[in-house]
């Protein structure tokens, strides 16, 4: 997958990667369509409408347990592009590479009957495949082999028979020979080439024909056996006969290549078609697993949705026993976020973030309603970033550094999150830098979202104010220093969605309640509360 | 006597699915042994699956360029085999592709048509080997596994009967090539442990530095081993583990013969000889495959 401009630390921010990661198609084939990827620029919005509404069209038109047997297809099907290309080459394939093709070609027609009754999945296997299929077709082996069986040609057979019938004539002058030297020597059996003989048991008559000896040591001889005329006679007759049937075995495999090169462009197509398939599979199962909505498509730097949700952090709190309060949220322009610690305000960026990346790959997103425009950057600043020249800066340093790269960065339209930047100097200072900020995003005309608990930037600025409606009252601190029940607790009191903020409004914290929830100790809690309502 | 006949018949009796053949060394004639058990299950008419550790089979020696022992394979016989090196000619029957890689690439499970000369080639992990007998056993009734130096962890967990081998080669006297022997099937055969003594157990591997601590402390409980592929170390430092403390395993392994090769590349020792005293270091049957004898 790539573009639109989003770079590793966004992406980690987003967590992008998880949605690659269930994204990432069964097969070799799929995932080279994957690799190459690219994402929708803006003013391609009717093509990204399309690409969504297919995989939408797709997902509903298949049960997911089709689907499931899809990608098993798929992920059995081995990777013949190789073997094809040899034989495009010129090449005559071995047998293993005909099985490999063999393979590929029953996984796309079981793929089609699969997804027969899919609406707008294109079948990828043409007439080259089924006439490729025919012709390996007496090579089919039990359920998954290959074997250049006589079917091919009959000058295998018979060349086989005369092979066979040689092997059976050295195998008896050989053992013939073997068998008298043991009778001689008053053994029961010579294994394999090489064999000891004890002077102690050498016949007083010497040793016998048919047999050399090869090293002496002090007590014993090592010896091998000789070949006799019979013996010489059979081998000659048996590597006569294996060169018959190798080449008639090869004659077979460059008719097999023959048939593949004379329909390689054919065959590599209905490849690529595996792969856009293989694609499309994992997308409309991506669809049907987390309940995915095509969504509208606005040419313009803006974003709505309703029933949003970051689906790394849904299936974060259902490990955890707990669940996602599915996000209503609407930009257009530059907004602030304010609420509570611990209210979702980095959530709420990451799911604009998330749904933004889905559209951007023509994809439904994770909405019950979306508008959505297309970004050519999606950008993250602030906490959650994943910077690597954090190293020798400051955090302010590196959330500073990163900004002037983010506005030297050339995009037409651009998706800003922007998480608690300059939370790490002071106030004063802080607020002024982000309401210069906010402005410079205004003037370029940015879809951002500015989350912050400094207060009056709002205001300050104009822009749209948002508010995490926060604790509905102070959530019970548990009886003991149980973190996942003071989580629970604090679940049932926050108040997660997203309203908009008209006038004045009052930019909340609940910092101290928070953090007797999460237990710190009681006289900490008394001092830090006294000092919050001295004037 | 037919020595391939007779360690068959140890192996099977068993009970134990596949045979494992493994030596202290290069050359000390593993893959003799395993092509004498070879013919003697075709004599027996049993349908078998061959398989190699590493590399085996192949005409000359990859390391110093000597003639290797090749195996020469019958109609029926399976094998599990890297597809680089499965000959062209005459043509084998594949019967399945894995995904499990070996250094010449990806292994593949096939059945020989024709008499002919076979080269193994199996993956490089313990893992990958066990997953390749495993293949080979939906084809095969039995499989013989030809096994690589150090390589003992693939016996791990396998419920495998085993064959070790010891020739000429692996040492420059005879009491040291004894002493080898009896440290490598020390080590193998460490007994079962009984769950009412009281014992530490070892999680991961028993090395040196962990014995010599034991050791140190007058440790006088049972040492448990989850299998004794888990004592690593070899020759002296194992002879010394097993003298000093009282190691025993969960799962042990079935060692039922050794096999000797008096005549090495660079040495011989008196065959009747070497094969007594290994016999009567190791206390199991000891083969010498070359001269078609037992020594005990």
């Amino acid at each position: 997958m790539a573009g639109p401009a989003i770079d590793r630390s966004s992406l980690h921010a987003i967590e992008g990667t998880w949605l690659e990661v269930r994204l990432t198609p069964s097969s070799e084939y799929g995932l080279r369509a994957f690799a190459a990827l690219r994402a929708f620029a803006p003013g391609e919005e009717a093509r990204a409408a399309a690409c969504a509404q297919r995989i939408a069209r797709v997902a509903a038109s298949l049960e997911p347990s089709r689907l499931d047997a899809a990608r098993d297809v798929l992920r059995r099907a081995p990777d013949a592009a190789g073997a094809l290309a040899r034989a495009a080459m010129g090449e005559a394939l071995a047998d293993v590479q005909f099985l490999e093709l063999q393979r590929c070609f029953d996984a796309m027609i079981a793929l089609d009957a699969l997804l027969e009754c899919a609406v707008d999945a294109e079948p990828c296997a043409n007439d080259a495949v089924r006439q490729v299929v025919a012709a390996l077709d007496p090579g089919r082996s039990g359920a998954f082999g290959f074997y250049l069986s006589d079917a091919f040609d009959p000058r295998l057979g018979e060349g086989r028979k005369a092979l066979t019938g040689s092997q059976a004539q050295v195998d008896a002058a050989r053992g013939r020979a073997a068998a008298t030297i043991c009778a001689r020597l008053g053994r029961e059996e010579i294994s394999g080439n090489e064999f000891i003989v004890m002077r102690a048991d050498v016949p007083a008559s010497g040793l016998p024909a048919g047999m050399r000896v090869i090293r002496e040591a002090a007590t014993y001889l090592v010896c091998e056996l000789d070949a006799d005329e019979a013996t010489l006679g059979a081998i000659e007759r048996r590597d006569g006969a294996l060169a018959s049937v190798a080449e008639a075995e090869e004659c077979v495999r460059e008719r097999l290549s023959t048939v593949l090169r004379e329909r390689a462009a054919a065959l590599d197509a209905a490849m690529q078609a595996l792969g856009t398939l293989d694609v499309l599979v994992a997308q409309a199962r991506f669809v049907q697993s987390y309940r995915c909505v095509v969504p509208e498509y606005v040419a313009r730097a803006a974003m709505a949705f309703s029933g949003g949700r970051h689906l790394p952090t849904v299936e974060a709190l259902e490990r955890d026993g707990r669940a996602f309060t599915p996000l209503d949220l609407e930009l257009d322009g530059v907004a602030v976020l304010t609420g509570p610690n611990m209210g979702g305000k980095s959530v709420a960026l990451r799911t604009c973030g998330f749904i933004a990346l889905c559209a951007a790959y023509g994809l439904p997103v994770p909405a019950t309603h979306a508008r959505v425009g297309l970004f050519d950057d999606i950008a993250w600043l602030g906490i959650g970033g994943d910077d690597e020249r954090g190293s020798l800066l400051s955090s302010f340093a590196t959330e500073v550094v990163r900004l002037r790269d983010l506005f030297a960065r050339g995009a037409q339209r651009r998706l800003l999150l922007v998480d608690e930047f300059a939370r790490t100097t002071t106030p004063h200072e802080g607020k002024a830098l982000l309401i210069a900020v906010i402005e410079r995003l205004r003037e370029r005309g940015v879809c951002g979202i500015v989350a912050t608990h400094l207060g009056g930037i709002a205001g300050a600025t104009g822009a749209t104010h948002l508010a995490v409606r926060g604790l509905r009252g102070i959530p019970h601190r548990p009886a003991t220093a149980d973190l996942h029940a003071a989580l629970a607790a604090l679940a049932d009191s926050m108040d997660y969605t997203i309203a908009q903020v008209n006038g004045p409004g009052e930019e909340r914290s609940d910092a101290i309640a928070l953090a007797a929830l999460l237990g710190l100790d009681e006289a900490l809690i008394a001092a830090a509360s006294a000092a919050f309502s001295q004037p | 006597m037919r020595v391939g006949d007779a360690i068959l018949d140890l192996a099977l009796a068993t009970g134990a699915p596949s045979l494992f053949f493994v030596g202290v060394g290069k050359n000390v004639g593993k893959t003799v042994a395993m092509r004498a058990v070879y013919e003697a299950t075709v004599r027996a008419s049993m349908t078998v699956g061959l398989a190699s550790i590493g590399r085996d089979g192949e005409a000359i020696d990859s390391g110093d360029g000597q003639p290797k022992p090749r195996l020469l394979l019958r109609p029926g016989a399976v094998i599990a085999t890297a597809r680089s090196v499965l000959p062209q000619s005459p043509a084998s029957r594949i019967l399945d592709l894995s995904t499990l890689v070996t250094a010449a690439g990806s292994l593949l499970y096939a059945r020989v048509v024709h008499d002919g000369y076979y080269e193994l080639v199996g993956p490089p992990t313990a893992s990958g080997v066990r997953d390749a007998v495993t293949g080979l056993m939906r084809y095969a009734s039995y499989a013989l596994v030809d096994g690589a130096v150090d390589r003992v962890a693939a016996l791990a967990g396998g419920g495998d009967a085993i064959v070790v081998s010891v020739g000429a080669d692996a040492a420059s006297t005879m009491d040291d090539a004894v002493a080898q022997i009896r440290a490598l099937v020390g080590r193998l055969r460490i007994a079962q442990y009984d769950p009412t003594v009281e014992h530490v157990r070892i999680e991961g591997a028993l090395t040196p530095a962990m014995v010599s601590q034991l050791v140190a402390q007058r440790e006088r409980r049972a040492i448990l081993l989850r299998d004794p592929t888990q004592l690593a170390m070899a020759g002296p430092a194992a002879t010394y583990a097993l003298e000093h403390l009282n190691l025993r395993c969960e799962r042990p392994l079935r060692v039922v013969a050794v096999t000797v090769a008096s005549s090495g590349r660079e040495r011989a020792f008196e065959p009747r000889e070497f094969a007594r005293a290994v016999a009567a270091a190791t206390g199991l049957p000891t083969f010498d495959v070359y001269a078609g004898a037992v020594a005990a």
